[in-house]
């Protein structure tokens, strides 16, 4: 169904780098996509595939973890194309819609932004292995325990979530066809009955989630699981490789931020 | 010993919410006028079924997923930029929805499935709330413009889906009950 863009062994510039500083570069990189006009938009993709290259990524391996996006994003542009308010373009006989310039513009820009969003995402989850996915995020997000937020406890939860949703995508996908071979009417057919297929879709997947969840609260039971503060088997270091990057993010936004003003 | 046993059981179950979120999120079912997608459904069953503070963790850690890169907000959107982008309010609306739905359906010993519709109408018209006042915000829409884009075309789905939780909640509410 989809494949994230799952991790990828290496030992790059990229894969090395500590994985605080390259969901800090996420963030970022993320706010700056979604406000970027203009020259940005070429400094941003420059930016994208620079960091691409730098992490040895195969351009197969990129394109496969962007492959079921694209469909969505030529959604997008279809979508503004054709509904954006605007001077028309040229006409188009026996249709009732036009293409304007604007639509043209801003479905490009938002099909953009999108794969973009995407891309960034693909290159971190590729490039970090989910253990230190979580580690990083648990570091990053420490300074909310002063509020009383039970970071540690997140961050547990959140690699079992990140285990368990391609499961779930796969559990979803057999009950789908499982139940369509019975019969059932998702996508056609009256709406109660439509109501009852989508409640039997629905129910066994989370059944299934729950029995699961009840066999992984047991085996980390029997594991001897404690809450409270634990180590890792690779630390997280901060060195001259990370200092480079911050460096160059750093310089990179201070470029977007002075040429507003 | 007691209350560690219990509340790990119910860490697994809050994570297993936060998945089931995200996987929501690729399961469109055709529903007159739009397409729609299965997180609200998610976030009322999470807060329904946990409780107001497990429910409100899952949508959380859902929320985490997609901060560190994983395709999980509607239509495949993924980081951070999305939480404070024109439809991040929803996602924030995610929690707070969850936490509510949560201590409304705690109120009753035993919910009804009227109560139980009472509370995810609720806890789903606060996410849209949320969603409406960022979008205005970030989007620059007016309210009615907000309204027409943000609200109306889904709105008939989500009635559909609060039926359906509430209806698949009754169900398995006795299953987990004792175990959180």
């Amino acid at each position: 169904m989809i494949s994230f863009g799952q991790y990828r062994n290496g030992n790059s510039f990229g894969h090395r780098l500590d994985a605080r500083v390259k969901i800090l570069a996420m963030v970022i990189l993320s706010i700056l996509i979604f406000q970027a006009r203009g020259w940005e938009i070429y400094l941003l993709s420059a930016f994208l595939c620079a960091v691409c290259f730098i992490s040895r990524l195969k351009f197969s391996a990129v394109r496969e973890a962007l492959r079921p996006l694209v469909l969505f994003a030529v959604l997008l542009f279809v979508m503004h194309l054709f509904f954006t308010d605007g001077t028309p373009l040229f006409p188009i006989p026996y249709l009732p819609v036009q293409i304007t310039g604007e639509g043209l513009f801003r479905g490009l820009l938002i099909s953009w932004q999108f794969l973009a969003l995407a891309l960034s995402g693909a290159i971190l989850t590729m490039t970090t292995s989910p253990s230190d996915l979580v580690c990083g995020l648990e570091s990053l997000l420490r300074p909310l325990r002063l509020i009383r937020v039970p970071v540690s406890d997140i961050a547990v939860m959140v690699s079992m979530a990140l285990r368990f949703v391609p499961t779930l995508l796969e559990e979803y996908d057999r009950i789908k066809t499982a139940q369509m071979a019975r019969g059932a009417e998702v996508e056609t057919g009256r709406l109660d009955r439509r109501m009852k297929s989508l409640a039997a879709l629905l129910f066994p997947l989370m059944v299934s989630a729950l029995r699961r969840a009840d066999d992984l609260a047991e085996a980390m039971e029997a594991r001897g699981y404690a809450r409270g503060p634990r180590t890792t088997m690779h630390q997280l270091s901060f060195g001259r490789e990370e200092a480079t990057a911050l460096i160059v993010l750093g310089i990179l936004l201070s470029l977007v931020v002075l040429s507003k003003y | 010993m007691a209350a560690e046993k219990r509340s790990l059981r119910g860490m697994a179950y809050a994570s297993m919410f936060g998945a089931l979120t995200a996987v929501g999120a690729y399961i469109m079912i055709p529903l007159p006028p739009v397409p729609v997608t299965m997180q609200t459904l998610f976030v009322s069953l999470a807060g329904a079924l946990l409780g107001g503070y497990l429910g409100a963790l899952s949508q959380v850690v859902y929320i985490l997923l997609g901060v560190i890169g994983l395709p999980v907000f509607a239509g495949g959107k993924a980081g951070f930029g999305v939480l404070i982008g024109p439809t991040g309010g929803y996602l924030i609306g995610f929690v707070v929805g969850a936490f509510i739905i949560g201590k409304l359906t705690s109120l009753r010993q035993e919910p009804g499935l009227l109560w139980l519709m009472v509370a995810m109408t609720a806890g789903i018209g606060i996410v849209y709330t949320l969603g409406i006042i960022q979008l205005m915000i970030v989007a620059k829409l007016s309210f009615v413009k907000a309204i027409w884009v943000g609200l109306l075309p889904s709105l008939p789905g989500d009635m559909i889906k609060i039926v359906v939780a509430a209806l698949i909640c009754r169900k398995i509410r006795r299953r987990i009950f004792n175990k959180i």
